[in-house]
């Protein structure tokens, strides 16, 4: 088994409704990702780019296909494992366009809100926080609450919770929509460096072509299925 | 660990607090309706547990001058006296008068008693100023809610009267403020007619009314006698209804303050549904606030326990604390009702299980919308 392999996915189908209103949008996609891969996922509005990040996600169920996530294999048909929340709690982060921190809790606790839910002890839980707040430069606003941070600021650490969790896999939903120029920048060659530093496969949905020389591959659906350019 | 709702709460502290604070006014009116009603148990038996008497004979088929009308002539205390186990009896009269006031009129209800008797209705731990009264005419002794003070002087029928005694907390089963007067005075206002009245009977052929009337005959049992036997007796021989105490009070309670009971209990049950389904509603849209941060905790695989946990521990805390506020609120104010309200402890502790089960109802609301909410609706904007 080749250890590098963070996500395969293999004739992966997902269609919703059935008879006259089914409607296929994601047609025998097969790839696969390694650890420390950046990955970028580019398609048209509604060309099923937030389904296909939904199931490697293990939130929205195929319909058919194989799903293997680092040496486990959660999807095969069907799910093999009823906590699939488990799965996304222990191996998967998710940034998203906006940084949606949960704003009544200070950004020390959003980050350790995750680890706790994971059974880790307060105490390993806030040390990794505060690393991953050092290490993105932010470590002075751990009493801060979200709405206290800048829009930079605030994505940062969203950035450091999907981190938290030491997972395999980081699902991006545009984590740059929100940001300018120069921060996109700033935020995807971070997500470059966390992917070659912390051997995480990062899936980003992006629509922003200034951002694609930053990833190492650029995947498309083209025609329901998944291409590599 | 952290505590989801502790700092849900102290984000948004001041919107919590008036929150509770207003469904705590509606939990306060819950308390005040409540003490209302044990007011008006208070209320009936203030003049049934001051006589303290074991006995009630009044006129036959009737349930006695709490309930209805009863008439029997003053003197039956006499032949009473001489049942076997008789300790003392005497007389009484209730009436409703209006004392005039100033320009305006109060509503009171009059207990008439032997002034000379061996009985009397006035509880000496009431009377906070001035003495019972000493003769059988022109003296009444009124409670202070009536404002009027110590040797004031009323005009009642052709006489005036002098306030010769104040007492505190004296009430009639109906919540009109008590006046004590004598026997006769009672009598001549119950019983008495006008003069014009007096000759267009006579014209009619009633002659001679006889004004030696009392609503009740009182009596004490001796100790070692049966009461409930010596009133069969009483029964038996006078051809009277006869109530103990007890039966008095059941009388009281049933026929007297039963009806106002059920409707005041109905309108507690009222108030109790209207407050859960404001809490509901509250959780609801406290809940719904928090739609796009519970799909995120979902997405990113908090167990709904945790999340389930914050919305039932905000509701809970949300009820306590109204529960408290209302407390505290129905303390403020129960003075200021013109009748009398009592506010119980376990009447409180009652309600705050009921709250307590209201408000883990009221969280069903938001714990429903949490289970159903989709962890996918974060994503995509």
């Amino acid at each position: 088994m080749n250890k590098k392999i963070a996500i395969r996915a293999e004739n992966l189908c997902k269609s919703f409704g059935d008879g006259d209103s089914l409607v296929e949008v994601i047609k025998n996609a097969s790839f696969t990702i390694n650890k420390g891969e950046l990955i970028a996922l580019i398609a048209p509005s509604g060309g099923g780019k937030t389904t296909l990040l939904m199931m490697i996600g293990c939130v929205e169920e195929p319909t058919s296909g194989k799903i293997r996530l680092g040496d486990e294999t959660v999807y095969d048909d069907k799910w093999l494992t009823r906590e699939t929340r488990k799965i996304r709690r222990e191996k998967i982060g998710f940034i998203f366009q906006a940084h949606y921190l949960i704003p009544f809790l200070n950004i020390i606790d959003n980050l350790t809100l995750l680890p706790q839910a994971n059974k880790i002890d307060e105490k390993t839980a806030k040390k990794k926080a505060e690393e991953l707040l050092h290490y993105f430069g932010i470590a002075d606003k751990a009493k801060a609450m979200p709405s206290q941070l800048s829009g930079g600021q605030n994505q940062r650490v969203a950035i450091a919770r999907a981190l938290v969790n030491n997972p395999q896999i980081i699902l991006a939903d545009e984590p740059t929509a929100a940001l300018d120029m120069q921060r996109s920048v700033d935020v995807v060659k971070m997500l470059k460096q966390i992917a070659e530093e912390q051997e995480v496969a990062i899936i980003m949905v992006t629509h922003d072509d200034r951002m694609l020389p930053y990833c190492d591959r650029i995947m498309k659906i083209k025609n329901m299925a998944t291409v590599f350019e | 660990m952290i505590h989801l709702a502790k700092e849900d709460i102290r984000h948004t502290l001041g919107k919590f607090i008036v929150t509770a604070m207003g469904v705590g006014m509606l939990l306060g009116i819950v308390l005040i309706m409540i003490g209302v009603y044990r007011g008006m148990i208070v209320d009936a038996e203030v003049l049934l547990n001051d006589l303290n008497v074991d006995l009630w004979i009044v006129q036959e088929g009737t349930l006695g001058p709490f309930a209805e009308a009863s008439r029997v002539h003053d003197d039956l205390q006499y032949t009473i006296r001489s049942f076997q186990g008789i300790e003392k009896s005497g007389i009484i009269t209730f009436q409703n008068i209006q004392l005039p006031k100033k320009k305006s009129k109060i509503r009171v209800f009059a207990v008439g008693y032997d002034v000379y008797g061996s009985i009397s209705p006035i509880n000496p731990a009431r009377l906070t100023s001035g003495r019972p009264l000493k003769t059988d005419h022109y003296e009444i002794v009124v409670t202070d809610k009536t404002g009027f003070s110590l040797h004031d002087k009323i005009q009642l029928g052709r006489n005036i009267y002098t306030v010769v005694g104040i007492t505190h907390g004296t009430v009639s089963s109906g919540g009109d403020l008590l006046v004590y007067i004598s026997i006769k005075d009672a009598q001549e206002l119950q019983f008495s007619y006008s003069n014009k009245r007096i000759q267009t009977d006579r014209a009619r052929g009633i002659v001679n009314r006889d004004t030696h009337m009392v609503n009740a005959v009182i009596a004490t049992v001796l100790p070692g006698y049966d009461t409930e036997t010596v009133a069969r007796n009483i029964h038996k021989w006078q051809h009277k209804s006869v109530y103990t105490k007890d039966r008095q009070r059941a009388v009281l309670t049933k026929y007297v303050v039963e009806k106002a009971s059920k409707q005041i209990g109905m309108f507690t049950a009222i108030l109790v549904i209207v407050a859960t389904i404001i809490i509901s509603l509250i959780i609801y849209t406290m809940t719904l606030e928090k739609m796009k941060e519970i799909s995120i905790m979902k997405l990113m695989g908090l167990p709904n326990s945790m999340i389930v946990r914050m919305i039932v521990e905000e509701t809970l805390l949300l009820g306590i604390l109204a529960f408290i506020f209302g407390n505290i609120f129905s303390h403020l104010i129960y003075s200021k009702f013109p009748k009398r309200v009592v506010l119980e402890i376990p009447d409180a502790w009652i309600l705050f299980g009921v709250v307590v089960v209201a408000s883990i109802a009221a969280s069903f609301v938001g714990v429903k919308k949490v289970i159903n909410a989709d962890p996918a609706s974060a994503i995509g904007g």
